[in-house]
This record gives structure tokens, sequence and C-alpha cells, in this order.
């Protein structure tokens, strides 16, 4: 399929203005705010209705110029209304293709196609905010990873008997209400208070405290435990709506998933963009037997803080391996036994933990000794933190493979293939070098220059085992 | 990484430091000039002065004499066909290995300091990272990057 240039669905204008809208509306309430009462307000009605017929004129013609074509292999766009620009996408560079679908999307049957490539900037990357639903399907089968043993292989089997693995309800529950989104949306909830404050009478102020003063503190008690109560709930909402009907297939040489309530998602990611496979295991979620499983790849969720991919949001531990043989079998020899850092590494992975709490120990002592007991729960936890990460730290090496354990708070499992790393350090200062020790960091590509998988003060026997491994001068025998 | 890579950097660049060191040694030396003036118009006592007199010799001959000899002392770099091996770090060690085929482009780079005694960095990056040879001669640093950048040409695709 080549096609000649094409335009967007016209909504795409619609979602231009709402997203310059979005990024103006502090500017814009701002004023109206302020002009409220004075006798300028029909000035300034007219003034922001003038910037947004502007808008949407401007709009309009950005959507007029924004064409997109397939040319052999390269996704070709061209947009810019004063300056005219023509980006063109080759396929071999393409890490990732998402398929989005907001509600307004749905309504219309269309979807938003974003196509990431390598590296943290954005500007590289092509973004159709809407065309029709097969359009889209059609665009990413098109720029597909080698389209034509899959054309000849699709046309048997149809889909039909890919391996497909889904989220039952019951998981995703238990998911929303592990995911400790409750800290998040809790200071949400205050950030939005403080800002609402403002707009809240004093007078209703103080007659609602007047009225928490005059309640027994177990009714106070009750109220809060009712906030957070509904606060958790609203958590696991949100988890259900983010992740509802995830669903993940293997299809050939591609992760193909779904996922998503409301807004409906598709992520296609093509095995050979896959840089590592991790499993998370969070502080909550590790005792009761749960992970999340992700994958490292350069380009995807970009305002996703940590950058990673999600490949499946909740699993029993057990069922990992299960999942891997079915679904990511070039992933499946996750090691069950790990070489652990040596007894003398203890004392580092304490400093690291304690050095604040210790601080902020001696401030309070000599500041503000009757709270005391903060700053020494503090350190007890550090020294519990620092003991679990002690614990964790372990590596473990095939021929093709290094696996590192690590945990900030959760427990984390990378795997990473030989060939995906990108270079490896050691690291040894003085008090390492008496000790024998070394500190280890592999580097990776993802979203924003690199990850690095980090072994801390290990063994420097088994330091130089990881290097010697890593080192294609062959003093090992792989490959 | 049992043994450290065998090749030093260029001797002349403990001179490129020590004059670069020297001149970022101008801002503190101002300083101890500014200290005696505020002294004189505020009344403190000449302590302040001869304290920061102290502090700022001690600074200039660590950072000028003492800092860039064992700096280059730990400097070390190997480049075999199939990958680089770089150490560097006085009180940190760092040995780092970079494989040839994820070298994704070398330069050479010389500001004036470095031209004037004939050097010339090599900086070597890789997706995910970049690592540094800081001083090379000149004709060395550019057969090096023409040789390193001949090795890494292999036609990779993963990336």
């Amino acid at each position: 399929m080549m096609f000649e240039p094409r335009r967007l669905h016209p909504t795409a204008i619609i979602f231009n203005v709402i997203y310059i809208l979005k990024n103006l509306i502090y500017v814009i309430g701002a004023i109206v705010i302020a002009s409220f009462g004075d006798g300028m307000f029909i000035y300034v009605a007219f003034g922001i209705g003038s910037i947004m017929a502007a808008l949407i004129i401007y709009s309009i013609l950005a959507w007029f110029r924004f064409k997109y074509s397939i040319v052999g292999d390269e996704l070709k766009i061209e947009q810019g209304l004063i300056i005219r620009k023509e980006r063109y996408i080759s396929k071999n560079r393409i890490q990732s293709i998402d398929l989005t679908q907001g509600v307004i999307h749905r309504i219309f049957k269309l979807t938003k196609v974003q196509i990431e490539t390598a590296g943290s900037d954005q500007s590289a990357d092509a973004s159709l905010s809407a065309v029709t639903f097969t359009e889209g399907e059609a665009i990413r089968q098109e720029l597909k990873l080698r389209k034509e043993v899959l054309d000849a292989k699709d046309s048997e089997d149809e889909a039909a008997n890919h391996p497909t693995i889904k989220v039952s309800p019951k998981r995703l529950i238990i998911a929303g209400s592990t995911s400790g989104s409750v800290g998040v949306i809790l200071a949400l909830f205050f950030v939005a208070f403080s800002e609402i404050e403002r707009f809240i009478p004093e007078q209703a102020y103080d007659e609602v405290a007047r009225w928490m003063m005059t309640q027994t503190l177990e009714i106070v008690m009750f109220l809060a435990i009712l906030l957070l109560v509904f606060l958790w709930i609203l958590g696991i909402l949100g988890t259900v709506i983010k992740y509802g009907n995830f669903q993940v297939t293997r299809q050939h040489n591609e992760l193909f998933i779904t996922r998503g309530l409301l807004e409906k998602r598709q992520m296609t990611l093509p095995l050979k963009r896959i840089q590592a496979f991790g499993i998370k295991e969070s502080l909550i979620r590790q005792p009761l037997g749960f992970a999340t499983l992700y994958v490292e790849i350069a380009g995807g969720e970009v305002n996703n803080a940590n950058a990673r991919t999600l490949i499946f949001p909740i699993i029993k531990t057990q069922e990992i391996e299960s999942f891997l043989q079915r679904l990511l079998p070039e992933y499946q020899q996750v090691p069950t036994t790990y070489t652990s850092v040596p007894k003398r590494a203890f004392p580092y992975y304490l400093v690291r933990t304690l050095f604040l709490p210790v601080i902020l120990f001696v401030m309070v002592l000599i500041y503000l000794s009757n709270f005391i007991v903060v700053p020494i729960v503090l350190m007890i936890l550090g020294a519990l933190l620092g003991w679990l990460r002690y614990h964790t730290a372990g590596y473990h090496l095939d021929d093709e493979q290094l696996t590192i354990v690590m945990r900030d708070f959760g427990k984390d499992t990378l795997v990473m293939k030989h060939s995906k790393v990108q270079s490896m350090q050691r690291k040894q200062n003085l008090l390492h070098r008496k000790q024998q020790l070394a500190t280890v960091r592999s580097s990776m590509l993802n979203n924003f220059a690199g990850r690095h998988a980090i072994l801390k003060e290990v063994d420097v026997e088994e330091a130089n085992r990881i290097s010697d491994w890593f080192s294609l001068r062959g003093t090992f025998e792989h490959k | 990484m049992r043994e450290p890579p065998r090749l030093k950097i260029a001797q002349d660049a403990i001179k490129a430091w020590k004059l670069s060191a020297a001149l970022l040694m101008i801002i503190p030396w101002l300083m101890v000039v500014a200290t005696f003036i505020a002294g004189k118009y505020l009344n403190l006592t000449i302590w302040f002065g001869v304290i920061t007199i102290v502090l700022t010799i001690v600074l200039t001959y660590l950072s000028i004499f003492l800092i860039p000899k064992v700096r280059w002392r730990c400097w070390r770099y190997e480049v075999f066909d199939q990958e680089i091996y770089i150490q560097y770090g006085i009180l940190v060690v760092s040995r780092t290995l970079v494989p040839m085929i994820r070298v994704q482009h070398v330069d050479t780079k010389q500001g004036p300091i470095l031209k004037r005694y004939q050097l010339a960095g090599l900086t070597v990056s890789t997706a995910a990272t970049t690592h540094e040879i800081p001083a090379l001669p000149e004709e060395e640093a550019a057969k090096l990057r023409d040789q390193i950048s001949e090795l890494a040409r292999v036609d990779e695709d993963d990336v």
C-alpha cells in the first residue's frame, strides 16, 4: 500500500484546539478571574473570543497543511503553516507504534497513531492525532517490520493461533488496591484543595473548623478513614480504567498489547526492539506474591515517569514462567538462584540508607528534642531498607544473558541479553580496593539516553567474571 | 577487567591541565583580593584574610601541581578490534568496556588549550552512554578516530 498524501480526519482540528487551550487555560483563567467585577469584563470576553477565533482558524489551516503518506519504506509527514516541514521516518527506525482511542475518538470510530523512534527527542517522533480506525490499523500493518513474512502466515491462521494472555477483573482490582496510588491521589487531592481553598469563603471555613472541634476524636478519625477508603477506591477505579481489558498477544515477532476501558490503547512492540525484560515486585505486592512485568524499549510512553513499558500489570510470581514460555520465550530463563553480594558489602548498603536519617536525628536532637521519636523510627526503617537492599542484590550469568536483581524500594529483576548491553563499567573507590569489592554498571538503551543496571559492592572476582562475560575478546566461550 | 588498559594518554596532558587549572585559579585569587578589600572597609580582623590566603594556596597546589599529575597517571586506555577499554579516576577508579559494534559515533575535539599542546580529545558515543579519552597527540587522536569508526562500521539494525 503506497498511497497519496492524505489529511487527518477533520476531528483533528478539535483535538488541536483542545490541546492548545489546555496549555493556555491557566493564563486565560487568571485573566478571567482578575477581570471579574471590573467594568472591563466585556473587553476581556471580547479579547478571549477573538483569541479563540484565531485559534480555530489556525487549527483549521494547520489541519489543511498537515499531510501524511507512506512512500516506500518511509512514513512521510508534511506540515507547517509558514515554515514547511517534511519529515521522513524510516520503517527500520521505528521503535513502537501505538494506537490510542480516547472517548471522543471512540464516538467517531477514530484513533490516534503514535510512532516512536529511539531517543528522547520527541520532535523526531510522529503523531497522527485523528485518523479512522481502519486507516490506523492499515498504517500499522504497513509500517511493521518484515511485512512479507507476516502476510504469508497471517492469511493462514488469521490471528487465531496467537498466544494471548488477559488480566482477569479480580486481578485488576488487586492491582489497583496494591498500586500505592493512594499516596499519589492524596497528594493531588491536597494540591487541588489548596487551589480551591482560595475560593471558599472564610466564614464557611471557620464554621467547618468549629464543627470539627466540637466532634469527638472518634468521629474525626472515622471521617479521616472514610476519606482514605474513598481515595483508595478511586485508585482502584483509576487502575481498572487504565488497564481494563488488558490483553497481550504474541504475533510472530511482535508483542501486541491492548488496554483501557475509556481510553483504548493498542501498542505494538517489535521483539527486536526490546532492550531488557524486567520483573518489578513493589513493597506491597512482593509479600502477596504479585509482580509487574515490563520491558525496556527505546521510545514508548514518554510521559511515564520511569519510562518503562508495561507488558503485564499484575501476575502471580509463580505464573511468570508460563507467561514467558507462551509469550516471550526469548526471556524465559529467569534464573532462580543469584550470586549475592558478600557480607563485607553490608556496611556500605547500611551507610547509604542511614546517612540522611542520622543527620536528621542529630538535628532533631539539638533543636527539637521533643520529636526525637520521628528520626528514630526513620533510622529503624532506613536500617531495614538497607538490609533489604543488601539481601536482594545479586546477579546471575548465563551464556547470553545477565540478570541483575536490585532494589530501590520494590524488588527489580532485570534480564539483559549480551547483545543489548551498550557498555559495562566497573568502579572502585579506595575502600573498595582494600576490601576487594567493586560496583558494576551495565548500560542499556531506553527513552532517556540510557538505563543503567547497577550492582553495588559485589566481590571483585565476580565483577571480573561479569566483565569477562561482556568482553568480546574471548576469555569466555559464548558465540 | 582484571588488568588495567596498557596505553597512557599524552604526557603533555599534564601541561594542558596545569594551564587550564591555573586559569581557573584566577577566580579564587580574585576572591582573596576581594576579601582583603572588604576586610579593610569593614574593619574585620586580619585572620579572615590569612585563612582565605592559606586555603587558596592549598587549593592552588592541589589543583595545579598535584591533581594533573595523578590524574594523568590514572588515565589509561586501550583500543582492541572488538572493544574499547578505558580507565579513569583518582579516588574512585572506573574501568569501562565499550564494544565496537555498539559505537554509534566517534568525535575528536580540541579547545584552545589542547591546541596549544597539539593535543585532542576523543569522544566515543553508544546509544546509551558517552565515553572520553581526554588528551591524545593530534595525529594519534585522528588516527584512532578513523580506526574506531572503521571498526564500528557494522550493519546493525537492533537500535
